[in-house]
């Protein structure tokens, strides 16, 4: 373990982010492709249920995720039976609050991207031969390509970047729920400037090359296949 | 691989079908009829990229083994089957090479030619290595039917492949797409709504319209009442198909047989034995009850009157004549007709005046 208290945080939130990160990966993309293909009326809701952590105050969700995640609340019991730990204030139940919270982040730009998709492209794919596991490997990743960069790196920056949430059900604990953005805020609080402005000014920076990166990958790859539809 | 389907759907748009068809096994089966006729919805339900609403009735049976009934569906990608698009449907993620490979690497079957072979034939090999969204659209086209016999498709069907290309290059392609049948031993089934695309390529032809078969027979019996129905006047022609039987450079001619008959047109440089298809103009093609001798006509046949059909609001007559398997029609007058008394089951001699091929300008 780290012994620099930010240094953990540091940590905590980078295994977070990736936690999360790869969790969207596993259950985002297959929603996004639903959501982008489907006729199904229910998508009617389901959209918008994915939607709404981009409008609702984090302190919103977080309180009924705290009280879905106590030891008597739905979620919190049934993680409980399953694996007899606590959800509330531990890094589990942060992981999943973050996951419902960057959810929109990831499927979103993923959903415009399948859309753009044209059915024939799969249909071609199809009649070559290609199963439909093998036609999303080798037609929708590669023909995607921006929109998982796009999805991928907004769901771990948008992560890195809460607050409300895991102040509501993840508390401060160090080493396990203490996040960057908590210790910058404890750091304000307690008046050390000079520390919070590495932490604030590093999250910037980190911020802001993400985003380079984003935009200018996908720049690039929209160089390469110019006119391609 | 043969293929049998029964097509039985009605959607509340009104849009319907109701049909029966029966692929062969070799040969270019056409489905000709006009836009939103259901030509391709039959072609894409036969390749299994649509599957019909609950209620349909469809059966699709290939060889023994059954792809869609009520109980059973075989998807697209497990039927063996290749698919022509309209648009290529290149993979714009791929080169060209990384297209042709794509189908190699996932082939059904036993691939008539390399992919080198492939590209030398198709005229692409200097492209292997292009990104496909440079292509311009015949030879998007082109790649996309070297794609599809590099799949090892055991059938081919082409939805319009000629569909959205410009004048000269579909006479640039169709020429590929004839020799296919021959190269290939697999049943091609051709959508179009163009007769000469039709006349060209195919061997049987379904006449579809509002979802149902109004027709169906050999492209030569088809050929003949077609042109009638989409041309009237003067552009009426038959389509037969010769076979070399002999160059004569002295006379600058070359010799076709048409059953146990002969044709001859201008010097060709097709090899002896290759088949060609021909249209005869019916204002070119006059009738005789006797053996016309001392004439400087070089083509002449003989037949058996199988209809007299009236041309719309003309004074002509056009006149059906059976010669062995092929239809040649006639454009006479009416005055001509009685002179001659001609009747059906007569036989007659026809002069044929001008013989083009297919694929000259008309």
């Amino acid at each position: 373990m780290l012994a620099n208290p930010d240094l953990l945080a540091l940590w905590i939130t980078f295994k977070l982010a990736l936690t999360t990160s790869l969790v969207l990966i596993v259950i985002g993309t297959p929603l996004a492709w639903w959501l982008a293909r489907t006729k199904h009326f229910s998508r009617v809701f389901i959209e918008p249920i994915v939607a709404l952590p981009i409008v609702l105050p984090p302190t919103v969700l977080g309180f009924y995720l705290l009280l879905a995640f106590a030891p008597d609340g739905v979620v919190g019991q049934g993680w409980w039976l399953l694996t007899g730990e606590y959800l509330a204030f531990t890094f589990s139940g942060l992981v999943i609050g973050s996951i419902i919270y960057s959810l929109p982040f990831y499927v979103q730009p993923l959903q415009v991207a399948f859309e753009n998709i044209q059915q024939a492209q799969l249909d071609a794919a199809a009649t070559l031969g290609a199963a439909p596991l093998d036609r999303f490997w080798s037609v929708v990743v590669p023909l995607s390509r921006r929109g998982f960069v796009t999805a991928i790196c907004l769901a771990f920056a948008h992560t890195i970047g809460e607050f409300g949430i895991v102040l509501m059900i993840g508390g401060n604990i160090p080493g396990e729920t203490r996040v960057l953005s908590i210790a910058l805020f404890d750091h304000v609080e307690s008046m050390e400037y000079g520390a919070a402005h590495v932490l604030a000014m590093g999250l910037l920076v980190f911020s802001f090359v993400l985003l380079l990166l984003v935009y200018s990958i996908n720049r690039h790859w929209q160089m390469r296949f110019a006119g391609a539809r | 691989m043969q293929i049998a389907a029964d097509i039985q759907l009605q959607r509340d748009t009104g849009f319907a079908l109701a049909l029966n068809l029966a692929i062969n096994s070799k040969g270019v089966t056409a489905l000709y009829g006009p836009s939103g006729s259901g030509k391709s919805t039959v072609l894409r339900l036969l390749a299994g990229l649509e599957r019909g609403a609950r209620g349909d009735q469809i059966s699709i049976i290939s060889d023994d083994q059954i792809w869609q009934n009520s109980r059973q569906f075989v998807p697209a990608h497990a039927r063996g089957v290749g698919y022509v698009f309209q648009q290529a449907q290149l993979f714009p993620h791929l080169s060209v090479r990384g297209n042709l490979t794509y189908a190699v690497r996932r082939r059904r079957g036993s691939i008539p030619m390399s992919l080198t072979e492939v590209s030398h034939w198709l005229g692409i090999s200097h492209l292997l290595d292009v990104s496909t969204p440079q292509l311009s659209g015949g030879e998007a086209q082109r790649v996309a039917i070297a794609r599809v016999l590099l799949s090892g498709a055991r059938c081919l069907l082409m939805d319009e492949p000629l569909g959205a290309l410009d004048h000269a290059a579909r006479l640039q392609i169709l020429p590929y797409i004839d020799s296919l049948r021959r190269r290939l031993d697999i049943p091609v089934v051709y959508v179009s709504h163009a007769l000469d695309e039709i006349t060209y390529l195919a061997d049987q032809v379904y006449l579809i319209d509002q979802g149902r078969i109004t027709d169906q027979g050999s492209v030569f019996e088809l050929a003949s009442s077609l042109s009638i129905n989409s041309h009237g006047g003067d552009a009426v022609a038959a389509v037969v198909e010769g076979q070399v039987t002999e160059h004569d450079p002295h006379y600058g001619l070359t010799r076709l047989s048409l059953g146990d008959q002969s044709l001859y047109v201008s010097l060709r440089s097709e090899a002896v034995g290759s088949r060609m298809r021909l249209r005869i103009p019916a204002r070119d093609v006059s009738l005789a009850l006797k053996a016309p001798s001392e004439t400087s006509i070089l083509n002449i046949l003989t037949g058996i009157v199988s209809e007299i059909e009236p041309v719309g609001e003309q004074p002509g007559l056009l006149i059906r004549i059976k010669a062995g398997e092929h239809y040649i029609l006639s454009r006479i007058t009416r005055k001509s007709l009685a002179q001659l008394g001609l009747q059906p089951g007569m036989s007659v001699f026809l002069q044929i005046k001008t013989v083009a091929l297919l694929t000259d300008p008309t």
